[in-house]
């Protein structure tokens, strides 16, 4: 097991800054998600730890062993790509023995290690099978058991489940959370799935712009963002404009008793972000809630297990969501109050809070 | 979490969850199908006879020409079968010029094939992994050779000749120059073939595994590239076996300076000899397709299981 350090490292492209003084560091064993929007730096940060891509500054370390100039086949790292990896011209069994090959590991002790491979992936039947006749979701998993046979010191998973469909994604990603638990292996994992993210994580880490905005176990990242951008990213959020008035928030024609950003003066205008579990639908004009938000029902989403309820507040003209029980039924055009959990909204002044 | 009881079951529900892509038709389409199928055949049919007949019919009077001892006005549909020879062909086989040409230009194409694949394989490779901005430029400057007359090339040569006779005296010194003229095929091939695989991926997955430029070169890129790299290679020997303007003006004796040389002095002979040259060619280009295809062939029926 090893520990793998990010210090200060910056790349830029051209004109585009893609990491700048990115600092990480995951703990021996640990599996880490990078999230982030398309162009947010996950991905270079990963090839950078691969060694496909050179930092223009900073350092990666392995167990404090500086790796920034060691050649990519040097430095023992194993890693599933996001498009299909595995070599067309070798079969399951060769694919996986390739990186052992490559070391000189041969006789029974190669076969040992890819039969368990191979094993560890239930892929034991399929092993003289070519990739092209393998479905994604096993090609994969090929390329997993190829990554790990070779005992790597970090496994580097670049989005490996985005080219399948959504039920092998999730079958596939909690297999390889429990592989990367049996093996004890340190693990970063890039994706811009929040769901892959929150669900396999031990931390998650939430990019924007190349730098780390959050880091934090999935529940940290989620109850309680750091920043408006973590807010916005991780899981859904409905937006309200609304003013600061010294000892609250003013939305629509209400005073939530939502305390003001700091440095926010009186009459700055602010947007509160709240979570749709943390928005409750009452009886419009129900006397023990009087801050309750007057809208109208305009559509329901029924998932099944949940429901989601959107509603067009009156004053705003704002579409809120907001997350009921299943059970609790909702017609379209009924009016409804809205209550928002003021202990659980977040704040920001606009000029903070980017569109969108 | 999976439960481990559960693992067993995993690999049933991912085929379940993953049909193969193998197509199925339904057999009751299937007479449909048939119909538009034989209809559909007739066209492809009709066009493959006509190339056929303009590949075919000029070997066939070459033929004529060159192993039927008719005066050439006297041949027409009533002396087909008349007085067929093997004489003329006998007689270049026997020149000792015939053998030593056709070794000279063997050896040359083998040797142009090996310093092309040197050169252009890594090349390609590199720009398609390091600098796909410029491919466009490589693009246009590998089909300059097509687009200027070999004759410019020559003119070219025979402004450096004096400064280096010692390279120019050498039959061997053709060389570079057959791999320019080859270029418009050799990087065509190649590049087409570089493209329909994702090589950056699996130049990154190579390397990850421990592999060295070397040894994925060697283990990844060159197998998977069989194919383009033959189709590459035989469009590179053609041409040498077929480049007469360079040959002559540098004054070597290959194949076919040797061929117009011959058929100066004897004309069924020459053509004899032209019959040959197309022979052998066609049966080249024809390996190439087999071998090509043999591969895709393989991978296909390696789908049916």
């Amino acid at each position: 097991m090893s520990a793998l350090d990010y210090s200060a490292v910056s790349k830029t492209f051209a004109s585009t800054i893609a990491l700048e003084h990115f600092d990480l560091g995951v703990r021996d064993g640990e599996l880490i998600s990078l999230l982030g929007p398309s162009g947010c730096g996950k991905t270079t940060a990963l090839r950078i730890a691969a060694g496909f891509e050179h930092p223009d500054g900073g350092a990666v370390r392995v167990d404090g062993a500086d790796i920034t100039r060691t050649p990519a086949h040097k430095r023992n790292m194993g890693m599933v790509f996001q498009s299909y990896s595995l070599f067309p011209n070798l079969n399951v069994e060769s694919n996986v023995a390739f990186g052992l090959r490559v070391r000189k590991v041969g006789g029974s002790e190669r076969s040992r290690r890819i039969a368990e491979a191979l094993e560890r992936v239930q892929l034991s039947a399929f092993a003289k099978r070519y990739p092209h006749q393998l479905s994604g979701g096993k090609q994969q998993r090929v390329a997993l058991a190829r990554a790990l046979v070779v005992e790597p010191a970090v496994l580097l998973l670049d989005e490996p489940l985005s080219a399948l469909d959504a039920k092998v994604r999730t079958t596939l990603r909690e297999e390889i959370r429990r592989l990367q638990q049996d093996v004890g292996i340190t693990t970063l994992f890039v994706t811009h799935d929040q769901d892959e993210a929150l669900a396999i994580s031990d931390r998650v880490g939430v990019m924007s712009h190349g730098r780390l905005e959050q880091l934090g176990t999935p529940r940290e990242v989620y109850s309680n963002p750091a920043s408006a951008f973590v807010a916005r990213f991780v899981g859904q959020i409905n937006e309200l404009a609304g003013t600061s008035n010294g000892n609250g928030i003013a939305v629509g024609d209400r005073n939530l008793p939502i305390a003001p950003p700091v440095g926010a003066a009186s009459g700055d205008a602010v947007i509160v972000l709240i979570r749709p579990e943390d928005i409750e639908l009452v009886e419009l004009d129900d006397p023990s809630s009087p801050d309750a938000l007057p809208g109208t029902v305009v559509g329901e989403d029924f998932a099944g297990s949940s429901s989601t309820v959107w509603v067009r507040l009156d004053r705003l003209d704002t579409l809120i969501s907001a997350d009921v029980a299943p059970s609790s039924a909702h017609q379209p055009g009924q009016r409804v109050g809205v209550v928002l959990d003021a202990t659980r909204a977040r704040v920001e002044t606009s000029a903070a809070a980017p569109a969108g | 979490m999976i439960p481990t009881s559960a693992d067993d079951q995993l690999v049933v529900l991912e085929e379940e969850l993953e049909p193969s892509s193998t197509p199925t038709v339904s057999g009751a389409l299937e007479p449909v199908g048939r119909q538009r199928r034989r209809t559909s055949r007739i066209g492809p049919t009709i066009v493959l006879v006509a190339c056929a007949l303009f590949f075919v019919l000029p070997m066939v009077a070459t033929a004529r020409f060159a192993l039927q001892n008719v005066p050439m006005v006297n041949l027409g549909w009533s002396t087909v079968f008349d007085r067929w020879t093997l004489r003329p062909i006998l007689d270049v086989l026997g020149e000792d010029q015939f053998r030593t040409t056709v070794v000279l230009s063997l050896k040359l194409a083998c040797l142009t094939v090996l310093f092309t694949q040197l050169l252009l394989l890594p090349t390609t490779l590199w720009v398609h992994l390091r600098l796909p901005k410029v491919r466009p430029l490589i693009e246009f400057l590998t089909v300059l050779p097509y687009v200027i007359p070999p004759i410019a090339l020559v003119a070219g040569i025979l402004v450096i000749k004096p400064s280096v006779p010692w390279f120019l005296n050498s039959d061997y010194s053709l060389i570079p120059f057959y791999a320019v003229l080859a270029l418009p095929f050799t990087y065509r091939a190649l590049d087409a073939g570089i493209g329909a695989l994702d090589v950056k991926t699996l130049v990154d997955a190579s390397r990850s595994l421990g592999a060295g430029w070397g040894t994925t070169l060697a283990r990844v890129m060159i197998p998977n590239l069989r194919s383009a790299i033959v189709a590459s290679s035989f469009l590179t020997a053609t041409v040498v076996l077929g480049e007469y303007t360079i040959a002559s003006v540098l004054l070597k004796e290959t194949f076919p300076t040797f061929m117009a040389q011959y058929g100066e002095g004897h004309g069924q002979g020459g053509m004899a000899l032209a019959l040959l040259a197309l022979l052998a060619t066609t049966a080249l280009l024809a390996l190439l397709t087999i071998l090509t295809r043999r591969r895709g062939v393989a991978a296909q029926s390696a789908t049916v299981f």
